[in-house]
């Protein structure tokens, strides 16, 4: 155990990964300079499907919490954002005093909910999710069905808030991978691992499984908040079902499936093929949902690791690795 | 020649090379294409056409494909603004009547397809997404069938404060419309004037409950509101309960238009429907396909209507009479004429009439300011700008109407015209009856 971690900490020396991390997103950074409205509105949306991979990974991959009512938080923020705006806050600032808000919120959840496990916990948050709609519903500034548009955003001039949108993507994306990077190497990833492969086990050695788990969703909640922001930043209206919508959890389900559960790259490489795929079929409606079913069961019943999971296992090559996964490989 | 439509999105050939290899695509694909012989340069006025053309909404854009082809034939010379010709190229969009799918819709569009107008119609899950688009990119964007309330107070403006809006018009009946059409054609037959509301919690809900039932109540009517419900309830005992003990004979519903022939249901099975004389469907009850899912049960049924092809008016991008143009789509389309069909054309008549009184229609600022006072008429009536009930509003008249068994025909269900109250200029073509089961 003390050697394994002696290597993680070497791991964490070699830059190479982090090198090119830091040319991409200096590249990223550029794109509104050079690139046109279309190519940073739509990396805006990729942004936002990649915190959503990234924080379901976090739950599902490492903690073992399979969740389908992550739409909660993303719903949540949005209405926070909106609430704040309507008190006098300025939007950008609210989209942040929000996004806590809701990890505020998410600690007490946590606690009840994080009691059961499997797939009452998977309805639990389901249920959670559709209350939370049914009580933001009730809000007369959200007038039921119909929502309410974040007016405050139209003060700002179209390209400037376009581009600040991009770049509070980024901002988000980049953030919280790096601290999903140190959190998996803390303490408290090593135990969430060991706590989602036999949470009994992990118990018996002395690890406060409650804690950990809380951990890790409260940071999903606020990373879905965030992203719920960033889209109520770009599209403007709130409509509570929209907002609410199961099929944001739907889409981190099969950004992850696809990309690879448990492995760092895996949700980004996940998100990037269902931007693309959403890119070039989404017009055909109901058969592009029929086909991205059909890529899902087809990922779960044969590459059951996904893109990552297959490409880690045939090269070896683990990016970002959170020093576990490949120690384990090497070993005969 | 260049083509008068095509679907928006970038990739255009890679598209439509895909969509012709999809099988089974070409039911969901976008209106076919279109040639006009005009078109050239900087004179043409590009025009984003944004609605619901697949999913459940999908019977909103049935008549689209059809009504631009009329366009295209009407217009092949171009539209006169001042001294200048120009052509005119449609765009068009499909939400899959999806909120989500119409916000990035109308985002894509207003980024990569060089628009100078956006034009969007049907709900507000479709109209509210794609205005707050152009709000918030600077693009005149002209919208209609959607309660004009939904429109301006949805989308976060207050009563009494000026408008927040300055790029985006709509024009479409209100609640205030409501109130002249009911109070008349609930009058037509003998009944207790005890009125059972069903509306759910939405804004139209929501608006119905502050503003048209306090008038129905000063009307002499007696309102018995069932309380708001949430959209997709499958259990109405309660609701149909309390209108039975209250013996309401007039029945009012505001639905999500599924939730209707359950209610309706339900209601014949515990004994309701036979009690009511006259049941007044608004949002629901707008298509004979409705009906036609009823069956028996639909006959007699009442509603408001928004256009019906003997309103006396003539659109005037497609230059068809009312009339000739239902004629026009049953023949092309192979399916009844729908209320949609004259709304959709009133949206292009008012989108031509806009580019012929802007001052440069290929300048947004000129664009914006031309809608906010276009004055016009349409396939549904004139619509005023300048006399709105709120700043980028414009009101359009209801017809109170009846839907009968078709005494000739291949169709199942006609629609008569009962009630005038609310838009005079439209003839009355039959006496009201009350609602008995099974027609």
């Amino acid at each position: 155990m003390l050697t394994d971690i002696g290597q993680r900490r070497e791991r964490l020396a070699i830059p190479g990964e982090a090198y090119a991390a830091f040319a991409i997103l200096a590249l990223l950074i550029a794109v509104p300079l050079f690139a046109g409205n279309a190519a940073v509105d739509k990396l805006t949306t990729l942004f936002v499907y990649l915190l959503l991979a990234v924080m379901w990974n976090l739950l599902a991959g490492y903690a073992g919490i399979v969740s389908v009512g992550q739409q909660a938080f993303f719903g949540l923020g949005g209405y926070f954002a909106v609430r704040l705006v309507e008190a006098g806050l300025p939007p950008y600032w609210a989209f942040f005093v929000g996004a806590l808000g809701v990890a505020i919120v998410a600690i007490p959840i946590s606690a009840a909910i994080l009691r059961l496990k499997g797939g009452e916990l998977a309805i639990a948050l389901w249920v959670l999710a559709e209350v939370l709609r049914l009580a933001v519903m009730f809000d007369p500034l959200v007038q039921g069905e119909t929502g309410i548009s974040l007016l405050a955003m139209n003060s700002f001039d179209p390209t400037f808030r376009r581009n600040l949108n991009y770049w509070l993507g980024l901002a988000a994306v980049s953030g919280m991978l790096v601290a999903a990077y140190f959190l998996l190497r803390s303490k408290i990833g090593l135990s969430a691992k060991a706590i989602r492969d036999d949470e009994e086990a992990a118990k018996s050695i002395g690890i406060d499984a409650m804690r950990v788990k809380q951990v890790f969703f409260v940071i999903a909640a606020f990373g879905c908040a965030i992203a719920g922001m960033i889209w109520l930043a770009n599209t403007i209206t709130y409509q509570p079902r929209t907002n609410f919508g199961i099929q944001w959890t739907v889409f981190m389900l099969f950004m992850v499936l696809v990309g690879g559960l448990g492995t760092f790259a895996g949700p980004i490489v996940g998100a990037v093929v269902f931007f693309l795929l959403q890119e070039i079929f989404g017009n055909y409606g109901a058969w592009y949902l029929a086909g991205l079913g059909l890529i899902a069961i087809l990922f779960a019943s044969m590459l059951p690791g996904g893109i990552m999971g297959y490409v880690q296992s045939k090269t070896g090559f683990v990016p970002f690795s959170d020093g576990m996964t490949q120690n384990n490989r090497k070993r005969p | 020649m260049s083509k008068l439509v095509r679907n928006a999105g970038n990739g255009l050939t890679r598209r439509n090379l895909l969509k012709g290899a999809a099988l089974g695509a070409a039911a969901l694909s976008v209106p076919a294409t279109v040639r006009s012989a005009f078109a050239q340069g900087d004179g043409t006025v590009r025009v984003g056409f944004i609605g619901p053309r697949s999913g459940p909404l999908g019977i909103f854009g049935e008549g689209d494909s059809f009504l631009v082809e009329q366009v295209g034939r009407h217009l092949a010379d171009g539209i006169q603004s001042g001294d200048r010709r120009y052509g005119l190229q449609l765009v068009l969009g499909d939400t899959q009547s999806d909120p989500v799918r119409a916000a990035q819709v109308a985002r894509d569009m207003i980024n990569s397809e060089n628009l100078d107008l956006v034009i969007t119609s049907s709900t507000p899950e479709t109209v509210n997404p794609v205005a707050d688009a152009c709000e918030a990119a600077g693009m005149p964007c002209l919208s209609t069938t959607a309660p004009w309330e939904s429109f301006y107070f949805g989308r976060g403006a207050r009563p009494g404060e000026p408008s927040p809006f300055r790029w985006t018009y709509h024009f479409c009946f209100g609640v205030g419309n409501f109130t002249r059409l009911y109070a008349d054609q609930w009058s037509q037959v003998e009944t207790n004037r005890r009125v059972g509301i069903l509306a759910p919690n939405d804004a139209d809900g929501n608006a119905i409950r502050m503003m048209l039932l306090p008038e129905l109540e000063a009307a002499g009517f007696t309102i018995i509101d069932a309380g708001p419900y949430e959209n997709g309830t499958t259990d109405f005992t309660q609701q149909i309960n309390l209108f039975r003990s209250e013996n309401c004979e007039i029945f009012n519903c505001f639905p999500f238009p599924p939730d209707f022939p359950v209610f309706w249901r339900q209601a014949a099975q515990r004994g309701y429907a036979q009690q009511v004389k006259v049941c007044q469907m608004a949002k629901a009850g707008l298509f004979a396909a409705e009906l036609e899912a009823l069956g028996p049960l639909g006959y007699g049924l009442h509603a408001g209507a928004y256009w019906h092809p003997l309103f006396p008016f003539t659109s005037s991008s497609t230059g068809l009479t009312c009339e000739m143009l239902a004629a026009a789509h049953e023949g092309v389309v192979g399916k009844q004429w729908n209320q949609q069909l004259g709304a959709n054309a009133s949206l292009l008549d008012a989108t031509v009439a806009a580019i012929a009184s802007a001052s440069d229609p290929k300048d947004k600022t000129a664009m914006a300011s031309a809608l906010s006072m276009l004055k016009c008429d349409t396939a549904v009536g004139e619509i005023d700008f300048t006399s709105g009930p709120v700043a980028n509003c414009a009101t359009t008249g209801l017809v109170g109407v009846q839907w009968v068994k078709a005494e000739s025909g291949p169709y199942e269900f006609d629609l008569n015209i009962v009630s005038n109250a609310d838009h005079p200029f439209v003839p009355v073509t039959g006496q009201m009856t009350s609602y008995t089961v099974q027609g």
